[in-house]
């Protein structure tokens, strides 16, 4: 897995359903990549754990952005190229470009 | 905005948090009657009979009635709508309000009013493009 600052982070809620139906595509994703180049997605849940949420907090301006307005989730951030993705209508293609470009 | 203030019917106590007074109590109809309360008496006034909306079952019969005659309503599907209630339950719990579960507090007070639910979600455009509110909890009706 990637040391913070390099990494490919999915912020996530417990009890966000849009979350658990975008999972499987983040794991798939996230397999994918591991195969690729030997580091996947961060999974941060964000509702229970409150070093998660300020580290999502420390990206906002661009999270923000992503996600129309406000923090949401599902939300991905990635540490290297500063872009995010938000939403649940996120696909995996979507993901992959993010990911890698 | 004008700073809200609490105010009080001198006919039957209801309390109102807002810029202005209401001319006409939604309680008892009394015109003009009400008057400023400072905060300390207000809880006073408002006298804690055990209400409290914090069951599954409370949640959807809430956001039924709220959704009621309006463009848009409540998720038909029952589990998706279980799961949010659930989240904001554990929210209010953890966090002290019932904040979207979709969403995540900024830490900024003000700011995070607007994500307690059911927010206020025409406003936003995920709702404009989507027809649905940020979490999916409101669907616009057909």
């Amino acid at each position: 897995m990637a040391e913070p600052g390099n990494r490919l982070i999915f912020f996530w809620g417990r009890e966000c359903p849009h979350c658990a139906k975008i999972h499987p595509t983040v794991n798939d994703v996230s397999a994918h990549l591991s195969k690729e180049t030997g580091d996947g997605i961060t999974e941060l849940e964000v509702w229970h754990s409150e070093e998660n949420a300020k580290l999502m907090r420390n990206y906002g301006d661009v999270l923000k952005k992503a996600c129309g307005g406000s923090l949401g989730v599902p939300a991905f951030y990635n540490e290297k190229t500063k872009k995010a993705l938000c939403g649940m209508t996120t696909t995996r293609e979507q993901l992959l470009k993010w990911a890698t470009e | 905005m004008a700073a809200k203030k609490l105010w009080r019917c001198n006919v039957c106590n209801d309390v109102h948090y807002g810029i202005r007074a209401p001319t006409v109590c939604p309680t008892c109809g009394a015109k003009n009657a009400f008057t400023l309360i400072d905060y300390p008496e207000s809880m006073k006034v408002i006298i804690d009979r055990g209400d409290r909306l914090d069951q599954i079952d409370q949640l959807l019969k809430v956001w039924d009635e709220f959704a009621e005659g309006k463009p848009f309503r409540l998720n038909p599907d029952r589990e998706f709508v279980r799961t949010l209630a659930k989240g904001e339950l554990e929210n209010q719990k953890n966090h002290g309000m019932k904040y979207c579960p979709c969403r995540i507090t900024t830490g900024d007070f003000e700011e995070d009013l607007n994500l307690i639910c059911p927010c206020n979600f025409f406003i936003q455009p995920v709702y404009k493009e989507t027809g649905e509110c940020w979490c999916g909890l409101f669907v616009r009706r057909e």
